[in-house]
C-alpha cells in the first residue's frame, strides 16, 4: 500500500503548515457555503419555473453574501424557557464534527489538510458526533417543535448511519484501504460506482437522510415543526446551523465523490497536473449537490415511521448482505467483473422494487379515475 | 308591495309535494305541527320540547330519512322570541325540510335540546348559535365560545345588540378626513 | 406497518400496557403556522409522534359579516360575501345574488347566467388549485407543487381583472345579472386558457399522483365512510371522495347548471388520496362546463335585468339557497321582513361544517399526517370564520 502524504509541508513547518491549510480550508468552504446557498435559491428556482434571487448584483450573485451580512448583524434572541448553556453551545457542537471532516479530505492529490491512513473511520466517527449538536439544540431551546425535531434527528441519523458505514465498508473491502487519497488513486481507470453501485445506491439515500433533505427532511419539516430543532435560533446561531448544514452538504459530496466516483484521480487525473484534479473535485462535488437539489425540489417528504421502515427494513438489510457478499467473493478471489455483475443486479432489483411499488400505486388513480370515471351519475 | 318583475317563473323546484303531509303522518298526533313553505322548502314549526322526538322520527322514519343537518340558524324575531331554524336533508330521497323551533318570547336563553346525539355535525352549529343568540343547548357536550372569544358572553346578531358606529380615526378637528381637493 | 402498534395508542387509556410511563405533551398549531392557511388553532395533544387528542380553535378572523349583512343593503351586502371564500369570491358573490333573486323573484337574462356560470367555474378552477398547490406543501414538496399552481392561477386572474377590474373580490355580479358585458376577445382568452389549465393539471397530476412518497403518504390515511361524511356534516369533495355522487349543482340544479353536461367524480375511500384526485377530476370537470357555456352562450343580449327597481325592497320570505361552492355546500339562509335591508342572513360555509370533524379524522394519526388532513379538508379561513 501506498503512503500517500499531501506533498511537502509548506515552509517546512509541519505545525504552521497545518495551520494554514486549515485556514485555506475554512476559506473555500466559507466561500463555497454562501454560493451554495445562492444556487440552491437559484436551481430550485429553475425547478419551479422561477427566477430565484435577480437583484443583488447580476444574476443575484451577492445574495448569498448580502444574507451573511443580514444574518450576521441580527439580534441574537435567546429564548427564557431554554436552557442557557445547552442552548448556546448547540450551534457548536453541530458545526465542529463538520469542520473536522474537512481535515480529511483530499480535493486534489496534494491538496487537502491531513492525509491519515484510517481516513474512513476518521469521517464516519466524526460524522457520528453531529447528532449532539441536534439533539442539544432540541432539548435546550424549550420549544416543543424543536423537542420534536430534535428527537426525530437523533432516531434519524442514529439509524441511517449504520447503512452508510456498512455501504462504505463494502467499498473499503474492495479497495483494501481506509485511507482516502489512496481509495481515490486506486479508482484512476474505473470508479468504484461501476463496481458497487449497490454501496452507491445506499450511500446515496443514507447521506440524504443524514443531511436531512427531501424526501428525509423529517426533523426540519417546514410545514410541520416549522423547522424543528433551530426553530428558537436567529441572527448568528442561526446561520451557524445554516452554515453546517451546507459545509456538510459539500463535504458528504466531496466525501461521496472521492469514494464512489473516483475523486480526482478519475479520469486521468494521476497524469495530469493539479488543475484537472481540482477541476474533477469540483465536478463530481457540483454534481452531487445538483442532484440533492433536483430530489429537494421533486419528492414530498416521508413520515417518520416509513423513514424508520426504509431504513430498518430494507436498507440495512441490503447493505449487510452486500457486505457478505463482496466478503465471500473477496476471499475465494473471484473476478471483480462477477462482484460488479451481481452487484448491479442488486442496485436494479432495489431500485426496481421502489419503482415498482410506485407503478402499482399509481394505477390506483386510474382506478379512482382522474379522468376516466365518468360514468356516475347523481342519485 | 313587491318590486317583483312580471314576467318571473319559478323553472327549477326541489321535489317537495306531498313532503308535508309525509311529515305529518310519520310524527306522532299529539306534537303539534304547524306546516308552511318557504320560497325553496317546506317549514315545519314546533315548539323546542318537541324537536329531539321530531327530528329522531324524521332522522329515522324509512320515507323520510333525513339523515344530514344542513344548516342550523337562530333567527331573533323580536316580540316573537327566539327561533332556531334546523336544515335537514336526505340523501335517500333529495329533499330539505326546514324546522323552525319557536322559543317563548319571554325567555332570554331559551332551552333547546342538543342535536349532537343525533348528529354529529350539530356540534358546532349548536355552539355557534348559543353564543351568538344565547340558546342554551341542553344535551351539549362542549357550549363554549367558537367564533367569539371565550370570555366574551354577548350575542351580537340579537337584534338588540347594535352596531358599533363608524369611527372616523382621521381629521377629526379638520372637518372631514381626506385631501382638500 | 408501523413501529409504533398504532391501535395500541390509540386505545392506551384503554387494556393496553406499557412498560413505561409517558407524558403526554401538548403542542400548539397556529394559530400562526405555515400549514394552517389562515389564522387557524388547532392544540394537539400528542404521546410522541402520535395525536390522541385535537382540539380546534377558530375565530380569529371573525368579522361579523352576518350582522353586517342584516345592516346593510341587499346589493351593499355583496361586498362582504365576496370575502367569505376569499380564494372563489365570485361563488360566494353568485350564491349571495342567486338567494337574493329568489327570494324577490328577479329574473336574470340568459347572458348573464351563461356568464356567471363560466365566472364561477373559473373561480372553483382557481381555488382548486390553490388546494393543490398548499397541499403539495403540506406533504413536503418544497413548494414545487405551490409554483406549478400558481402558473395557472395567475393567468385566471388576469383574466379576471379584463373582465370585471379586480382579480380576488370582483364584485363583479349584481342582483338580476352582471355589472357588465365581457371584454371583447373574452372567448377565444378563455379557450386559451382552458387549454393552460389543462396543462397544468396534468403538470400537478405529474408530479404528485404517481410519485411513490405522495402515494405512501395518503393513500389510506384517514379513511371516512358515507355514513360518517353524512352525520360529520362532510359536504363538496370530503363527501365526494367517500363515493356518494352529491354535487348540488346536479342533485339541485340552480342557474344553468341543468343544461350543461359534466360528471360528478367520486373516490372509493374516502381517504386523503381520493380527496386530492377528487379535486383533480373536478377541475378537469369544470373546464368542460367552461366550454359548453362558451359554445352555447348567447353571444349578444342584456347582462342585466333592466326591471330592476331603484331600491330593493323585499316584503317577507326566507329562503335557503344551496349552491356547491367550491369547499361544499355554500348555502345562505335568507329573511325578509321588509325593508331594503335582510331581516336575517346565515352563511352555510362548507369549510366550518369540514372542519367541525378535523377532530375525529386526525385523532389516532402522527402529526405529520394531522398536517396532511387539515390540508386535505382545504378550508379557507374567512369562510370558517364568516
Amino acid at each position: 500500500m501506498t503512503e500517500l502524504q499531501f506533498g511537502e509541508p509548506w515552509f517546512g513547518i509541519p505545525w504552521l503548515d497545518a495551520i494554514l491549510r486549515i485556514l485555506v480550508v475554512v476559506g473555500v468552504m466559507t466561500f463555497t457555503v454562501i454560493y451554495l446557498t445562492y444556487g440552491e435559491r437559484k436551481v430550485v428556482a429553475r425547478f419551479q419555473m422561477r427566477l430565484g434571487p435577480m437583484r443583488t448584483g447580476p444574476y443575484g450573485i451577492f445574495q448569498g453574501i448580502a444574507d451573511a451580512v443580514k444574518l450576521l448583524v441580527k439580534e441574537d434572541i435567546r429564548p427564557r424557557a431554554a436552557d442557557r448553556w445547552v442552548f448556546e453551545f448547540a450551534p457548536y457542537a453541530t458545526f465542529i464534527p463538520v469542520f473536522l471532516v474537512l481535515i480529511v479530505l483530499p480535493f486534489a492529490r496534494d491538496w487537502g489538510v491531513r492525509n491519515l491512513t484510517l481516513g474512513l473511520f476518521y469521517v464516519f466517527a466524526i460524522l457520528g458526533l453531529n447528532i449532539v449538536g441536534i439533539l442539544m439544540a432540541g432539548l435546550g431551546s424549550g420549544n416543543k417543535y424543536a423537542l420534536l425535531g430534535g428527537v426525530r434527528a437523533a432516531a434519524q441519523m442514529i439509524s441511517y448511519e449504520i447503512p452508510l458505514v456498512v455501504s462504505l465498508l463494502a467499498v473499503a473491502m474492495v479497495a483494501g484501504t481506509l485511507d482516502l487519497n489512496a481509495i481515490a488513486l486506486n479508482q484512476a481507470d474505473r470508479p468504484y460506482v461501476l463496481l458497487q453501485p449497490l454501496a452507491f445506491v445506499i450511500f446515496f439515500t443514507a447521506m440524504l437522510s443524514e443531511l436531512h433533505r427531501a424526501p428525509f427532511d423529517i426533523p426540519v419539516a417546514e410545514s410541520e415543526i416549522v423547522g424543528g430543532y433551530f426553530v428558537e435560533y436567529s441572527g448568528i446561531r442561526w446561520s451557524m446551523f445554516q452554515l453546517a448544514e451546507y459545509a456538510s452538504l459539500w463535504a458528504f459530496s466531496i466525501f461521496g465523490s472521492v469514494v464512489f466516483l473516483g475523486g480526482w484521480a478519475f479520469p486521468k487525473g494521476d497524469d495530469w497536473p493539479w488543475p484537472w484534479q481540482l477541476f474533477l473535485t469540483f465536478v463530481k462535488s457540483l454534481g452531487f449537490i445538483l442532484v440533492v437539489m433536483w430530489v429537494r425540489a421533486t419528492m414530498p417528504r416521508l413520515r417518520i415511521d416509513q423513514l424508520m421502515n426504509f431504513c430498518w427494513k430494507v436498507l440495512i438489510e441490503v447493505s449487510f448482505a452486500l457486505l457478505i457478499v463482496n466478503g465471500i467473493f473477496l476471499y475465494y478471489d473471484w473476478p471483480h467483473e462477477l462482484l460488479a455483475l451481481v452487484n448491479w443486479a442488486g442496485a436494479i432489483a432495489l431500485l426496481g422494487f421502489i419503482g415498482a411499488r410506485g407503478a402499482r400505486k399509481a394505477r390506483v388513480s386510474q382506478y379512482v379515475g382522474l379522468y376516466r370515471r365518468e360514468g356516475v351519475t347523481a342519485p | 308591495m313587491t318590486s317583483v318583475p312580471k314576467q318571473f317563473t319559478p323553472t327549477r323546484q326541489v321535489p317537495r309535494q306531498g313532503l308535508a303531509e309525509k311529515i305529518r303522518r310519520a310524527v306522532p298526533n299529539h306534537i303539534p305541527l304547524e306546516f308552511g313553505e318557504t320560497k325553496t322548502d317546506v317549514d315545519v314549526r314546533l315548539k323546542p320540547e318537541h324537536l329531539l322526538e321530531v327530528v329522531r322520527v324524521l332522522k329515522e322514519h324509512r320515507d323520510l330519512a333525513f339523515d344530514f343537518l344542513r344548516n342550523m340558524a337562530g333567527v331573533d324575531m323580536q316580540e316573537q322570541g327566539l327561533h332556531l331554524k334546523i336544515h335537514l336533508y336526505s340523501f335517500k330521497h333529495n329533499h330539505t325540510v326546514q324546522l323552525t323551533v319557536e322559543c317563548p318570547p319571554e325567555e332570554d336563553h331559551p332551552h333547546v335540546p342538543s342535536l349532537t346525539s343525533l348528529y354529529r355535525a350539530a356540534d358546532w352549529h349548536e355552539r355557534e348559535a348559543a353564543e351568538m343568540f344565547g340558546f342554551i343547548f341542553d344535551g351539549h357536550p362542549n357550549l363554549k365560545n367558537l367564533l367569539l372569544e371565550e370570555d366574551l358572553h354577548i350575542h351580537p346578531l340579537l337584534k338588540a345588540h347594535p352596531l358599533q358606529e363608524p369611527e372616523i380615526l382621521q381629521g377629526i378637528e379638520d372637518g372631514p378626513p381626506g385631501f382638500p381637493f | 406497518m408501523t413501529i409504533w402498534p398504532e391501535e395500541a395508542i390509540v386505545r392506551r387509556h384503554g387494556e393496553t400496557e406499557f412498560e413505561f410511563d409517558t407524558v403526554d405533551m401538548t403542542v400548539n398549531v397556529g394559530p400562526q403556522h405555515p400549514a394552517t392557511h389562515g389564522v387557524f388553532r388547532m392544540l394537539l395533544t400528542v404521546d410522541g409522534e402520535v395525536v390522541v387528542d385535537c382540539e380546534p380553535y377558530i375565530g380569529y378572523l371573525h368579522r361579523g359579516l352576518e350582522k353586517l349583512t342584516e345592516n346593510a343593503d341587499y346589493r351593499q351586502a355583496m361586498g362582504w360575501w365576496d370575502r367569505t371564500d376569499y380564494l372563489a369570491g365570485l361563488n360566494c358573490e353568485g350564491a349571495w345574488c342567486m338567494a337574493v333573486e329568489k327570494l324577490a323573484g328577479i329574473e336574470v337574462p340568459e347572458r348573464a347566467e351563461y356568464i356567471r356560470v363560466i365566472m364561477m367555474e373559473l373561480s372553483r378552477i382557481n381555488s382548486h388549485f390553490m388546494f393543490f398547490g398548499a397541499f403539495g406543501a403540506d406533504v413536503g414538496s418544497f413548494g414545487t407543487s405551490f409554483t406549478y399552481a400558481w402558473r395557472e392561477r395567475e393567468r385566471i386572474y388576469d383574466l379576471f381583472e379584463e373582465v370585471a377590474g379586480d382579480r380576488m373580490f370582483p364584485t363583479y355580479f349584481r342582483i338580476g345579472g352582471v355589472t357588465m358585458d365581457l371584454p371583447e376577445n373574452f372567448e377565444a382568452r378563455c379557450r386559451w386558457l382552458l387549454g393552460s389549465i389543462r396543462q397544468g393539471l396534468e403538470d400537478l397530476d405529474g408530479l404528485l399522483t404517481g410519485n411513490e412518497v405522495f402515494v405512501e403518504r395518503c393513500r389510506g390515511l384517514s379513511p371516512v365512510t358515507p355514513e360518517q361524511a353524512i352525520n360529520w356534516g362532510l359536504t363538496g369533495p370530503l363527501l365526494r371522495a367517500t363515493g356518494i355522487p352529491w354535487d348540488i349543482r346536479k342533485v339541485e340544479p340552480y342557474s344553468i347548471y341543468d343544461r350543461l353536461k359534466f360528471e360528478i367524480p367520486v373516490g372509493t375511500q374516502g381517504d386523503v388520496f381520493d380527496r386530492w384526485m377528487v379535486r383533480l377530476a373536478e377541475a378537469y370537470q369544470s373546464t368542460k362546463i367552461i366550454e359548453q357555456c362558451l359554445d352555447e352562450m348567447p353571444k349578444k343580449g342584456l347582462v342585466l335585468n333592466p326591471n330592476l327597481p331603484k331600491t330593493l325592497r323585499i316584503d317577507s320570505g326566507e329562503v335557503y339557497f344551496r349552491t356547491e361552492g367550491t369547499k361544499g355546500e355554500y348555502s345562505v339562509y335568507l329573511m325578509a321582513r321588509g325593508g331594503n335591508k335582510p331581516y336575517r342572513a346565515k352563511l352555510r360555509s362548507p369549510s366550518f361544517c369540514n372542519l367541525s370533524a378535523l377532530r375525529e379524522m386526525v385523532i389516532g394519526n402522527y402529526v405529520a399526517d394531522a398536517i396532511i388532513i387539515l390540508g386535505s379538508l382545504d378550508i379557507v379561513l374567512g369562510e370558517v370564520d364568516k
